[in-house]
This record gives structure tokens, C-alpha cells and sequence, in this order.
């Protein structure tokens, strides 16, 4: 299935509600489901925040397939800022210290809660980021 | 899928959603639309309300217009603007809506009599929306806008 | 076009500074949550609770608002707990680390309960 909502704070929340309707569709339960909406609600917020740099009248775009046993998930932006990977993720005692800034969670959460999650190659300019979720077992290794 | 911002007007805000034909995506449809008409302020029953009327409309494009061809796509647009919420479902038209459908009140007294028990779906939209339209989609196939106007 | 979502409220209990929050904690969430906890402090709140009720969205933005509560807690000699949140948002906080801050409780009653076994 395919979504398409104003990138604008807040809408994320409709995203998380279809996304999380298509996944129970597919048989995710609802533990799994869970992480799936808390991932893809950070993702919709990179993407509405960075990738589209808050600019208004953008969209955000989300993909939907299930295929090899997988569900994908994929969030583009219009691409006003290309995302830079960040190498190191702060974690809560550098942010207590004041040594990083209280936001980019985010991507840390995503990868905890999901089975693949990263960036992927476009040729159209805008960011892709996509979103995995096996159907069997969640497997030890996260790759991104 | 992105459209320009020009497509909508500066107070309106569009959400697209295109489902596969295929019958229990209806409730994708309508967990989106209900989480959008929730956050917009609606009430709990005016949600349900239109939880009920879209997925009748969904279910209708499903298996009327599209003829149950899972490879054809429900096109759902939200348009969500300060005093209403505007749903139009529509599917890629393989069999057109029988305009004699989109008006007459089915009977329960009728429906005893009849093998095909339903004909109730177009006749709930119509009950639980504020205003319906029955058109061409700009693709082609039906459309089915409904309103519900926020009190 | 959208609501803002989340109420906060507060009150008091057995010595604790209870801070309802109701609805979503996002970015928008931040004057309200800020503005409850100067309010307790004010009064001269030492144990502060966190209450989550009703809250299906909780977004690292959020959270990033919590985790600045929790730098003026320190700074404040106060002590924070958590409770109310579902199931996957304890796993969130813990996942973020939030626990080693706070306590994390399952409802009012235990965190209430936690507090006074520490200060016995």
C-alpha cells in the first residue's frame, strides 16, 4: 500500500495508524506492531524535520510491501537536505552531561526496534529510508 | 505519489492512501481515517460514523468496481479542512455504479424476499455522512465523496 | 488542523508531586511539561512522579523533554519515578536508559509505595 500525508508535525500519527493497520493485516502481533509504529514515527519525523527541513507544503511518502517473508517499509522525503549518517549515537549520559544534544534518538531507537532499518541508494534526490520486519522470529543481528 | 501543494488549498491538508483490491484492506482505510477525523476532533460517535461509512465504500470499490481484481488499487483521499472532513474512495471502474443503487432506501421487508440479502452499503454512507456524491473518479472509474462536517 | 493532544495536570499524594500526562508526548508537549515540573518545584517538591495515562504516542522528542526534567531533577536533589506507561514504552525508556534515572513503576499505587520504602 502507499501513503502520502503533509510533512508537517502531527501527521506522522495517521501514518503510524495505517502503517500499524496493514501490519496487523499481515498477522504482526501487536508487541511487534508496537515497535513498528514507534520506529516509523521517528522516521516520518527525520524525514519531515531533516530531510524536508521543515519547509511547508512538502509530503512524505510511505511504501508498503510484504515479500519474501518481509515486511518493508519505506518513508521518502523531497529531499531539500540529503541525510548525513551520523557515525555515533549520543546516549543518555552524554546527553545528561550536556556534551550532546537532547535530540537524534531517533535512528537508535529505530534500530533497536526493527530487524533492518537504514538509507537506501536513489537516483531521484530524495532520501529513502527503509524500515524491515521479518514475519518469523526477529533475528539477533540488525542490519542496516 | 507526491502532489504540489498547489493541488490543495492553503487551508486544506491532503492524505492519500492507495490499497490493494482486496477484501480486508477496508480496514486500513478505515484505522487511517478514523486516527485523522480523532485527531481533527471529532467526536467518538461522528469517528465510528465514519469509520462505518468508509468502509463500506471501500468494501463496495473492492468488489463492485474493481471486480475483486487484487491487482487494481482503492484510492483514498482525505482532505481534512477547519470545519469538515472529506473522504472520496475510488476504484478503477470496471463495472460503473448503478446510479439506481446510489438513491433508493433498501427495505428489510424487501430483503427477505430477495437472494442477495444486501444493498444496505450505499444506503448506510448516505445515513451516517453529512453530505455523499456519487461521480467518475478523474481516473475513471467511481468515486464516492462523503463530508462530516465538524460541530 | 490537528490537535494538540496531551493534558498535564497536577497533585499531590503522600509527599509526592504527581504529574499527570495524558495524550501524546511529543515536541509540542514541552511548555506543559516544563511548566508542571517548575510548578512542583516551586512548592518545593523533593519526590516527583511522572504518571502516564492514556498515551499511545511517545516519540524521542518526548522523551529528549523527559531527559531535560531529569537534568534539573539531578541539579535539584529531587527523585523522579515513572509510572503508566504501557508494556512497550517502559521497554523504550529502559532502551534510552531512562531507568537508571528514575524508577520505573507499573501504576501509582507501586510508585507511591517505592517512594516510601527509600525514604523509610
Amino acid at each position: 500500500m502507499e501513503l502520502s500525508f503533509p510533512s508537517e508535525l502531527g501527521y506522522e500519527r495517521v501514518a503510524r495508524d495505517a502503517v500499524a493497520a496493514f501490519a496487523r493485516r499481515l498477522g504482526f502481533d501487536q508487541e511487534r506492531i508496537e515497535d513498528l509504529k514507534t520506529a516509523l514515527g521517528e522516521a516520518c519525523i527525520n524525514a519531515i524535520e531533516h530531510g524536508n527541513g521543515r519547509a511547508p507544503g512538502l509530503r512524505v511518502d510511505i511504501s508498503c510491501v510484504c515479500e519474501d517473508g518481509r515486511l518493508m517499509v519505506e518513508i521518502l522525503d523531497q529531499g531539500l537536505n540529503r541525510y548525513q549518517q551520523r557515525n555515533v549515537v549520543a546516549s543518555i549520559d552524554t546527553k545528561l552531561s550536556g556534551l550532546a544534544p537532547l535530540r537524534g534518538m531517533g535512528l537508535m531507537m529505530i534500530a533497536q526496534l526493527v530487524d533492518e532499518a537504514g538509507f537506501t541508494e536513489s537516483q531521484d534526490g530524495r532520501n529513502h529510508f527503509r524500515l524491515a520486519l521479518y514475519r518469523n522470529q526477529k533475528t539477533p543481528v540488525a542490519q542496516s | 505519489m507526491t502532489n504540489s501543494s498547489s493541488d490543495t488549498e492553503p487551508n486544506e491538508r491532503m492524505i492519500e492512501l492507495r490499497l490493494p483490491s482486496r477484501l480486508g484492506y477496508e480496514k486500513v482505510a478505515m484505522d487511517t481515517a478514523a486516527s485523522l477525523a480523532k485527531r481533527m476532533g471529532f467526536d467518538p460517535e461522528r469517528v465510528d460514523a465514519l469509520r462505518t461509512a468508509v468502509s463500506e465504500a471501500v468494501t463496495n470499490a473492492i468488489e463492485h468496481g474493481n471486480g475483486r481484481d487484487s491487482t487494481m488499487k482503492v484510492l483514498v483521499m482525505l482532505t481534512a479542512r477547519p470545519d469538515e472532513l472529506v473522504v472520496s474512495v475510488a476504484d478503477q471502474g470496471l463495472t460503473p455504479l448503478d446510479q439506481d443503487r446510489t438513491v433508493m432506501t433498501p427495505r428489510i421487508e424487501d430483503s427477505f424476499q430477495k437472494q442477495d440479502k444486501g444493498g444496505w452499503g450505499i444506503w448506510l454512507i448516505r445515513e451516517l455522512m453529512d453530505e455523499v456524491e456519487f461521480t467518475t473518479a478523474p481516473t475513471g472509474g467511481n468515486q464516492i465523496r462523503m463530508v462530516i462536517h465538524l460541530e | 488542523m490537528l490537535e494538540d493532544e496531551l493534558s498535564v495536570s497536577t497533585r499531590e499524594r503522600d509527599g509526592v508531586a504527581i504529574i499527570d500526562l495524558v495524550g501524546d508526548v511529543t515536541t509540542f508537549a514541552e511548555e506543559k511539561i516544563n511548566n508542571a515540573y517548575a510548578q512542583v518545584t516551586s512548592k518545593g517538591a523533593k519526590h516527583v512522579l511522572m504518571n502516564f495515562r492514556q498515551n499511545d504516542y511517545i516519540n524521542s522528542a518526548g522523551i529528549a523533554i523527559l531527559i531535560g526534567v531529569v537534568t534539573e531533577v539531578n541539579r535539584n536533589n529531587q527523585k523522579l519515578a515513572i509510572s503508566g506507561l504501557s508494556q512497550h514504552f517502559q521497554k523504550i525508556f529502559r532502551m534510552v536508559g531512562l531507568a537508571q534515572y528514575a524508577d520505573i513503576y507499573q501504576d501509582e499505587d507501586e510508585a507511591i509505595q517505592g517512594f516510601a520504602t527509600a525514604a523509610a
